[in-house]
């Protein structure tokens, strides 16, 4: 690399004479060599996927989450250093919880991923500190419905000033992605860690911005995207680990979940039955299913 | 030499005159006097029962401003996870302190990956140490909460923790004027734990019920809405907005001495 | 901030029930209400050293003026047990007065005679763990428990030992004594028929010659027939106990538990 032997590396806080953080550079490293993580923003909720490479044969399935959930309706995947993105949701659940304190309503996803960028940024700032060796991508649902303020006990007035309209929508799902610059985006669909090329490339092919994608489906693609993304020379073993975000109506009323076993072991199937075969075909099959 | 310890660290009486204890305690001028209070807008009664299988608990709709009926649509029943509920009186802004710190306690619960396992026991146990430690501080949460659900191996459990930190647990419980008029009646269905096994969901619903007619006949700051939960193994039911049925005001005509009937 | 009126923990001069009265006022004109962080729970609790055992005991009601809180609520509590039930504890605390401290009091004293155990690898001896209490009490000095303590168990010797305290910590070891709201109907007469006050030999002489009856250690199931005798009588002319009868027992082999009821009205 060129920056090496120049000093200009050696801190955050110390641009290179062309502009260039080299921290923030070699914790983008970090989290390239780190396993897949992927999000679908679907039209009625949001899928969150990563490709938890197992290590040893000593750790115990299904330990050692890498997807997490912040407040009751966000989830956060991250890929990269582990205990970087373990602080990295504590303390976004503070920062749910202090919204709470202030609000006395769940904090928008928006909201969560601004603040949390800003958090990423300020480790960009000083040399007593490195960045985070993470990308995390943050998932959520906005509530579409008028909810009660936290601690409310009536109903309010039924007209008038103060009153509900009846049938206003707002919310809906979020998807965003925070790189170790601080640098975050909104997106249809995020990749992020090893296999991100190839995730990306499956992500385009879905047509996510049509707003067509329903989170079954996402699911499914969800789970044959990870295993699309896995280099299987490289890393032998992994497991899926899978979230989603359903609408209020939905099957997860609005709350951030693990994917239920019986429809994680039908998308991974899927998934396999597509590695082995002809993908083109296959495709189709999948999705009828 | 004042011999007798009380007098002692004091102005001697026999040059400043005895002292006067209510300067100080009355003085609202001088001297740091934080967290004097009382409570603004309350919810009455709270009454609960025990039965083989669960437990009823019931409170109804208003929030009175001393004597103003201020709200009449006040929920004063909150679910805690899927087998606990607790049932507040007093202070409706201390209850809705209580219910928001119970919500962010459940949203942390949720973040280890066995969910809210926390059953109504830890529940009053929690409860109660918010509720000592306040009264701790002078700065009391001024609450009498009945905490209603299972216990952790799924026995009914029933049990109050007041403001001042005070726990107690009974087959039936009743706060505020549910004491005095509620308790005594609710104490028929069962003294003791052990008569609690033969105390069915039906006798103990309607007990309660008939409890809370009771009170809306005789407390003046009460109200014939209501909202009653019972919780068994299956879950909790949770009615609100439920309305005293079978009233019977036929005694008010022989009322007299106040009123309209002075004579 | 004097949170306790300094009178109000002296004797009055009026004629009062033992729970605590609030804070009478002289001043004229407005009466300000003030949040009292106090009560009194009522009820009674007593204990009895033997030469190998030691029982203290109390009644189950707790109250609050003229009403009943519960009936089942225990005052006699084991310290420092291996779980929740309090098997394997040595230690036998029992609390009147109010109750919120005395729960806070026996959570307190239990963790402490717990993290003993764990930082020394034997239990702690009850004359340790009654000069902690002393200093638990003590560190409340200015905002004190309102509670009235009595702390039992088998002394290094093997023999009973019982503790008494006040709100702030003052303690001697005792033979017996009664404690609560029934403390003055229940301490006069342990000390006739545990401490042999005003027993003589009978014929043993005239006026100042009577001979004191000589005290002999008591038997356990005498001193259990004392307790019981002791809380019937009290339950007759005092209101604010009854309900039920909890005795602890400490003996080499641990502590034993004996209900039994007392009349509810």
């Amino acid at each position: 690399m060129t920056s090496i032997g120049t000093g200009y590396d050696l801190s955050n806080s110390v641009f290179s004479p062309d502009g260039r953080n080299f921290q923030v550079e070699y914790a983008t490293k970090a989290v390239e060599n780190g396993g897949t993580s992927i999000g679908i923003r679907c039209k009625d909720g949001v899928v969150l996927a990563v490709e938890k490479l197992v290590t040893s044969k000593l750790l115990k399935p299904g330990a050692n989450k890498r997807i997490a959930t912040v407040d009751r309706n966000v989830g956060i995947a991250f890929s990269g250093l582990i205990p970087d993105g373990r602080h990295f949701v504590s303390r976004a659940r503070d920062e749910a919880s202090s919204w709470r304190d202030t609000y006395k309503q769940p904090i928008p996803v928006s909201s969560l991923a601004d603040r949390m960028g800003s958090y990423v940024q300020a480790y960009t700032l000083y040399n007593s500190v490195r960045p985070f060796g993470i990308t995390a991508i943050i998932g959520g649902w906005d509530s579409e419905q008028d909810l009660p303020v936290d601690g409310q006990v009536g109903s309010g007035p039924k007209t008038g000033t103060g009153g509900k309209v009846a049938g206003t929508k707002s919310g809906g799902p979020g998807l965003y992605m925070i790189e170790p610059s601080g640098l975050y985006w909104g997106y249809y669909g995020a990749a992020t860690g090893k296999g991100r090329q190839a995730a990306k490339a499956e992500l385009e092919k879905l047509d996510l911005a049509s707003g067509s994608l329903s989170l079954h489906e996402g699911v499914k693609e969800a789970a044959r995207i990870i295993h699309v993304a896995h280099d299987d020379n490289k890393d032998k073993e992994f497991e899926l680990e899978m979230t989603w975000v359903s609408s209020l109506d939905g099957p997860t009323k609005g709350r951030h979940e693990f994917v239920p076993e019986k429809l994680l072991v039908e998308a991974e199937r899927l998934a396999k039955r597509y590695m082995e075969g002809d993908e083109d075909e296959e495709e189709d099959e999948n999705m009828e299913s | 030499m004042n011999h007798f310890p009380h007098g002692w660290g004091r102005p001697r009486d026999d040059i400043y005159g005895p002292y006067d204890h209510t300067y100080l305690s009355h003085s609202q001028s001088s001297g740091p006097n934080q967290h004097t209070q009382q409570p603004a807008v309350t919810g009455t009664s709270v009454l609960a029962a025990k039965f083989k299988d669960g437990v009823v608990i019931a409170a109804d709709n208003l929030a009175s401003y001393g004597s103003l009926a201020r709200f009449t649509d006040v929920k004063r029943l909150h679910k805690f996870g899927e087998h606990a509920i607790l049932g507040i009186g007093g202070d409706v802004s201390d209850m809705q302190y209580i219910s928001r710190i119970l919500n962010e306690l459940d949203i942390d619960e949720n973040y280890g990956s066995t969910g809210n396992t926390l059953n109504a026991k830890n529940l009053h146990t929690y409860l109660s140490k918010v509720m000592y430690a306040r009264r701790t501080k002078i700065n009391p949460l001024w609450n009498a909460i009945l905490v209603a659900g299972l216990d952790g191996v799924g026995r009914p459990f029933l049990s109050s923790v007041d403001l001042l930190g005070t726990t107690f647990s009974s087959p039936t419980l009743a706060t505020g004027y549910g004491s005095y008029l509620a308790q005594p009646l609710l104490r028929k269905l069962a003294e003791t734990e052990d008569e609690v096994a033969n105390v069915t969901r039906e006798k103990a619903e309607k007990a309660v019920r008939e409890a809370l007619k009771v009170l809306f006949y005789r407390d003046a700051r009460s109200l014939d809405r209501f909202s009653i939960a019972v919780v068994t193994k299956q879950g909790i039911e949770l009615m609100e907005d439920e309305q005293l049925e079978g009233q019977s005001w036929a005694f008010a005509d022989r009322i007299k001495g106040y009123g309209t009937q002075v004579n | 901030m004097a949170f306790i009126h300094p009178s109000s923990l002296l004797p009055s001069s009026n004629p009062s029930y033992s729970f605590r009265e609030g804070i009478k006022s002289s001043a004229p004109g407005i009466q300000e209400h003030r949040f009292s962080p106090y009560a009194d729970n009522g009820g009674s609790t007593l204990g009895i050293a033997g030469k190998d055992f030691t029982i203290i005991a109390g009644d189950t009601r707790q109250s609050s003026g003229y009403s009943i809180n519960t009936r089942y609520a225990p005052k006699v509590f084991r310290i420092g047990g291996d779980d929740d039930s309090g098997t394997g504890a040595k230690i036998i605390l029992a609390v009147t007065g109010f109750a919120a401290d005395g729960n806070a009091l026996k959570e307190r004293l239990d963790s402490m005679v717990k993290m003993y155990k764990y930082q020394h690898g034997k239990d702690i001896s009850v004359k340790a763990c009654a000069q902690r209490l002393a200093t638990i009490l003590y560190s409340k000095r200015f905002f004190p428990y309102y509670t009235q303590a009595i702390l039992g168990g088998i002394d290094e010797e093997g023999v009973g030992a019982l503790y008494s305290y006040d709100y702030v910590g003052s303690y001697e070891r005792e033979q017996c004594r009664a404690v609560g709201a029934a403390a003055s109907l229940i301490m006069p007469f342990l000390d006739n028929q545990v401490n042999l006050k005003n027993q003589y030999v009978p014929g043993s002489g005239v006026g100042h010659d009577l001979k004191a009856k000589a005290a002999e250690p008591l038997e356990q199931s005498h001193v259990e027939q004392l307790v019981r005798d002791a809380f019937s009588g009290a339950v007759e002319r005092h209101i604010e106990v009854g309900d039920g009868l909890q005795m602890l027992i400490a003996t080499k082999d641990g502590i034993r538990e004996i209900y039994t009821p007392l009349k509810r009205d």
